[in-house]
């Protein structure tokens, strides 16, 4: 693993685009809180600064974190997709590593860069929220603290499943256009063909459930929409506007079984096919 | 003497075309094994089977009388095709990595980069090299970790006559120090000056192997006309003075065994009933030979 680690270090921080996606989505992370928290904002019952406080701020600081776990996605994929292009996945193989080493490095590196947001946004959530909270506790400030470790999963769940694609292609600017294509329209369209519980069940919903809109902005936004057109026909869950719930245990469990899988699954694929 | 590699029956098809079909061969430790055949005829696909990344639809191969694994490959330095490097990262991070697979030690990179004579360009990007010198690049980072076996698919690919004559010292120097080298290459003149061995393929398939003197040499051959060239050609084949006879457009071909010479034929000829209405000795080329091999 050592090893491994030190080769994709050595590849992926000497890449130019690596270092400056990196940058953008630490840049894009801290531009959205600094703009949010600009916001002075309040109704009965919620205010923005709110957003910023111990312990809400467990909550809404992964689910921003959250809209650019998609962006270092991408990063996997071209980072994958160049040893295709490239045909360095080839050459290592020759050098001397099994094909399950290519899986494992690309695995370490997810591994590293989830890490990595995951200390990005605990280092901010700490200061947003020693600075913004009043009548600091230990148990103020740890309640929904857990809420940062699934976000750390579903960082490993987008990743993973942007490395499969990257597999599954072999071309980045065809592996990123169906990765973003099955977040939306494909899955959305076939999560609706499905009439049924099943639909709960679908990768990127239970993936993308782990961090939900938190409760606070969600109640806003239906109790907004009842208000203005009396009563809804509408399910916003069902298009994919709000989540349509399971349990947070449960979505976990059945996300950390989707990781397996797509690590699986790219496990066999690489070994099948010709290099 | 130890087997390096031993290859039965192997078979690669891409789709419905065959590209190597019940390919056996082995090399004896030691060895300089060209792999001799037209374009298309199946070597780089044999050595990317060889060397894992294709996977075979038939057949097996051992390496070091042993199946394939991760320690095998480290005990190999290999060249398959186009030089395969990451275009952003310098020659010396590049080499870094196949140091880094190979578990050996840094002080190979510059070793391998002098011997490539690319010292100078250690800090250059990859992808800013030349087509000759990325063959070079191939070159130093085939030689990381001393590997006991060096496998060189088309080595002299893009290089310009001195970097050919370079390349070819290169080589020489390391089959000297006992390494076995399996070359893979479509110019006779590389595997003549090279190689001990040679296995030539054509259309996937293999039509000759042995040593080199035996299958391609700049030997003398006779070209005779008689009557009831059909007859001849039967009593030359089991006489004891050819090597090789075959027809060559109108002509019987004949390679003479070492100790006799065209009047030796003649004199036979003559005695058997077929005096011969035509006798031209020629010095016949290896391209001549390579394809008649592959006619």
């Amino acid at each position: 693993m050592k090893k491994l680690f030190a080769l994709e270090k050595i590849k992926a921080l000497s890449y130019p685009a690596f270092k400056t996606l990196m940058i953008i989505h630490f840049l894009l992370f801290f531009l959205v809180i600094l703009v949010v928290s600009r916001f002075h904002f309040s109704i009965p019952g919620f205010s923005v600064k709110g957003l910023y406080q111990f312990p809400n701020i467990w909550e809404f600081f992964p689910w921003v974190a959250s809209w650019f776990n998609l962006f270092l996605a991408i990063v996997v994929i071209i980072l994958a997709g160049n040893e295709f292009a490239n045909k360095t996945f080839r050459q290592n193989v020759i050098d001397g590593l099994s094909r399950n080493d290519l899986i494992k490095g690309k695995l370490v590196l997810i591994f590293t860069i989830a890490v990595y947001t995951f200390i990005m946004v605990l280092l901010a959530v700490f200061i947003f929220g020693l600075i913004n909270t009043k009548n600091i506790s230990f148990d103020i400030i740890f309640e929904n603290s857990y809420l940062i470790l699934i976000y750390f999963v579903q960082a490993i769940g987008y990743m993973t499943l942007g490395l499969l694609i990257s597999i599954i292609f072999r071309n980045n600017a065809l592996s990123i256009v169906m990765f973003i294509l099955y977040f939306f329209p494909i899955e959305p369209i076939i999560r609706a063909i499905f009439k049924t519980e099943a639909r709960k069940f679908f990768p990127i919903k239970i993936i993308s459930n782990l961090t939900p809109t938190p409760e606070f902005l969600t109640m806003t936004s239906e109790n907004s929409y009842t208000n203005t057109s009396g009563t809804s026909s509408l399910d916003f869950s069902e298009i994919g506007l709000l989540p349509e719930k399971l349990p947070l245990g449960i979505t976990v469990i059945l996300a950390t079984g989707y990781i397996g899988f797509f690590i699986a699954l790219s496990t066999i694929l690489l070994n099948k096919r010709n290099l | 003497m130890e087997t390096v590699l031993k290859i039965n029956n192997l078979s690669k098809n891409y789709g419905n075309i065959r590209a190597i079909q019940d390919v056996s061969f082995e090399v004896k430790k030691g060895e300089v094994y060209g792999i001799l055949g037209p374009n298309g005829s199946g070597k780089t696909t044999t050595l990317a089977v060889i060397m894992g990344v294709l996977n075979a639809n038939g057949g097996n191969y051992e390496w070091f009388e042993k199946p394939f694994s991760k320690l095998s490959r480290r005990r190999i330095g290999a060249l398959i095709e186009t030089p395969n490097f990451y275009p952003y990262l310098t020659l010396w991070e590049n080499l870094k990595i196949v140091a880094k697979i190979k578990d050996a030690p840094e002080e190979d990179i510059n070793h391998a980069l002098g011997v490539a004579n690319l010292l100078k360009r250690k800090h250059t990007n990859f992808g800013h090299l030349s087509l000759g010198m990325k063959q070079r690049m191939s070159l130093a980072s085939v030689l990381i970790g001393n590997p006991e076996v060096l496998v060189l698919d088309e080595p002299t690919n893009g290089l310009d006559p001195e970097g050919f004559a370079e390349v070819r010292n290169i080589i020489l120097s390391q089959a000297n120090e006992g390494k076995t080298i399996i070359i893979a290459s479509h110019i006779l003149d590389e595997v003549e000056k090279v190689c001990s061995h040679v296995a030539i393929l054509k259309s996937g398939e293999l039509i000759a192997n042995g040593r080199v003197g035996e299958l391609l040499s700049s030997e003398e051959t006779v070209f005779i006309q008689s009557e009831r060239m059909d007859e001849l050609i039967g009593i030359l084949n089991d006489s004891e003075l050819t090597s090789k006879v075959y027809m060559a457009e109108d002509d019987i071909a004949v390679v003479m065994n070492s100790n006799y010479k065209s009047t030796d034929l003649s004199k036979f000829c003559f005695e058997k009933g077929f005096p011969l209405s035509k006798i031209v000795v020629k010095k016949q080329s290896l391209e001549d030979q390579f394809l008649q091999l592959v006619k």
